[in-house]
């Protein structure tokens, strides 16, 4: 048994942080595979270890962490292994700021356009007493409503088209940052190009229309190199559905 | 020909981000020139020589201080701290065990996420409303039009028109009590800071919930531990000097368009 075990889904937004921190710093881990499509996260036996019943959560030893970017902060403080955050202050902070920017801006805006695409239709063919029970059990207010638009297909016109407007915006100004430094916020591989490849690597696919090799030459080359990186393709042989093998095709049309 | 021009940290009156990100400079020592600018009046957008602008206009924290390095603008209140005390080689101001480190993390950013929106949202309409409604038409416009980001400036319209939420009032309400639970709990066991040492979380805490102590005084009433804190917080000389940086009378109250309020979970 590892010192460290791992809730987490498939390699993708939040879970893939700790995933592939924890891969890239070589600190071997216990994996719980906890379905978000089968509401796996607040089961009781979840909710017993992060009440708040979002996933990731990461117990070390005695000490249970959660919070996708502050987990992968801890791995880079907790463990040996490669430093995954520069010396100077100046690029701390950069890469500090552009985490915050995804989690806190962007990312929102990527989470809905997805809950309303795919994860409400692919959750929706249950009996309404059913999806309404499981909306009964979700801590989180903001969650339960949040499910409830997915649901139902309830989010407004309003809202989707705010944050398509973010994420074109969001995009435009990554691919800006990519022309000035080979990585997020530094000349290194970072926290910073974790946290924000786990939330971009699927665009080429989601958002052709707006990331491409001819419209976001940076961001694609920049994908295509943080994907190489053997940590990712042993941390994508983790994830139970196909989008490994589905986006490793777009990558290999990048040069 | 002039060498590589000095960082100038401008900041705006002591509360809220700019009394985080003064306090954590002068807790931590560097020597930096400051300038104080009103942010009501749309200064942070007519700062000079800022070639690299993204984090000025893009920032998630709204009107905030902004150090200005080589013409790069730094911003976030929480990061210049952790900026100033790493530059400074380590002074004090993050905790050096990796779990109370992601402790203290975890706190500044539920407290960046949910008490400084929640703040901000009740400290403009209470103070900062009459100032912009009062203000010329064309005035307003020409700071607008150099407000570059869409949200932000939506917020800047909402107060000047008075578009107050009366949900999103009195949620924020309740997440100011919370926050005042929260700190009495933390500190149920006699300790003196946050998390051991005087830390960024202290400050942070400290400037967005001082400045409500008067207009939601029933959260913060018969809280022991808190009224000590918050006394104590204020006596230090870091935090005095930050407030003595103030051109009003009640720099406390001093609030300008802050982070929006969570649109997601
Ligand atoms: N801020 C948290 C957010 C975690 C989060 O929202 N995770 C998503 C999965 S990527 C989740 O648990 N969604 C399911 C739910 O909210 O029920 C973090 O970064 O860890």
């Amino acid at each position: 048994m590892a010192d460290v075990t791992l809730y987490h889904w498939e390699p993708n937004a939040n879970s893939g942080k700790p995933m592939l921190a924890l891969m890239e710093k070589g600190v071997p881990f216990d994996s719980r595979y906890t379905n978000m499509l089968e509401f796996d996260q607040h089961k009781p036996e979840y909710l017993a270890v992060n009440p708040q019943g979002t996933i990731p959560a990461m117990i070390h030893g005695e000490r249970v962490l959660t919070e996708s970017t502050a987990i992968m902060e801890y791995v880079d403080q907790a463990f040996d292994g490669p430093a995954l955050m520069p010396e100077d202050a100046r690029d701390r902070w950069r890469i500090r700021w552009w985490m915050k920017f995804m989690d806190q801006w962007l990312g929102p805006s990527f989470s809905m356009l997805g809950w309303s695409a795919f994860v409400g239709p692919m959750v929706r063919d249950r009996p309404r007493e059913e999806l309404e029970a499981l909306i009964a059990r979700i801590p989180l207010p903001e969650r339960r409503r949040a499910w409830r638009k997915a649901m139902f297909g309830e989010f407004s016109e309003e809202e989707l088209g705010e944050s398509r407007r973010r994420v074109a915006l969001g995009i435009d100004l990554l691919e800006e940052e990519l022309g000035k430094r080979p990585y997020v916020g530094s000349d290194s591989y970072s926290l910073g190009d974790i946290n924000i490849f786990n939330s971009t690597y699927s665009l080429p696919v989601s958002h052709p229309d707006l990331a491409s090799k001819d419209k976001t030459p940076n961001i694609m080359r920049w994908l295509k190199r943080v994907y190489h990186r053997p940590a990712v393709q042993q941390t994508w042989t983790m994830g139970r559905g196909d989008l490994a093998k589905r986006y490793r095709l777009v990558i290999e049309e990048i040069d | 020909m002039p060498g590589p021009s000095l960082p100038i940290l401008y900041h705006g009156e002591p509360t809220g981000p700019s009394l985080i990100a003064l306090a954590a400079l002068f807790e931590s020592g560097l020597q930096l020139e400051t300038r104080s600018i009103d942010l009501l009046a749309g200064e942070r957008y007519a700062i000079p020589d800022v070639s690299e602008p993204l984090a000025l206009d893009h920032s998630v924290e709204g009107e905030g201080p902004v150090l200005l390095i080589e013409g790069e603008a730094i911003t976030d209140a929480v990061f210049l701290a952790q900026y100033f005390d790493e530059q400074a080689g380590g002074a004090g101001l993050q905790p050096s065990d990796p779990y109370v480190h992601w402790q203290m993390t975890m706190w500044c950013r539920q407290t960046s996420e949910r008490l400084a929106p929640a703040s901000a949202c009740l400290g403009t309409f209470t103070h900062a409303q009459d100032r912009l409604a009062a203000m010329e038409a064309a005035e307003f416009e020409r700071i607008a039009a150099q407000i570059e980001s869409a949200d932000l400036r939506e917020r800047w319209r909402d107060l000047r028109e008075n578009r107050v939420d009366s949900a999103q009032f009195a949620d924020s309400k309740s997440k100011v009590a919370q926050f005042c639970e929260r700190v009495e709990d933390q500190l149920a066991d006699g300790r003196t800071w946050l998390f051991g040492g005087f830390s960024i979380a202290d400050l942070v805490t400290f400037a967005w919930l001082r400045p409500l102590a008067e207009t939601e005084a029933a959260s913060f009433a018969a809280k022991e531990g808190l009224s000590a804190w918050l006394a104590r917080t204020e006596a230090r000389p870091s935090v005095r000097a930050a407030l003595d940086q103030a051109r009003t009378d009640d720099p406390l109250q001093a609030f300008a368009p802050g982070p929006e309020i969570n649109r997601w979970g």
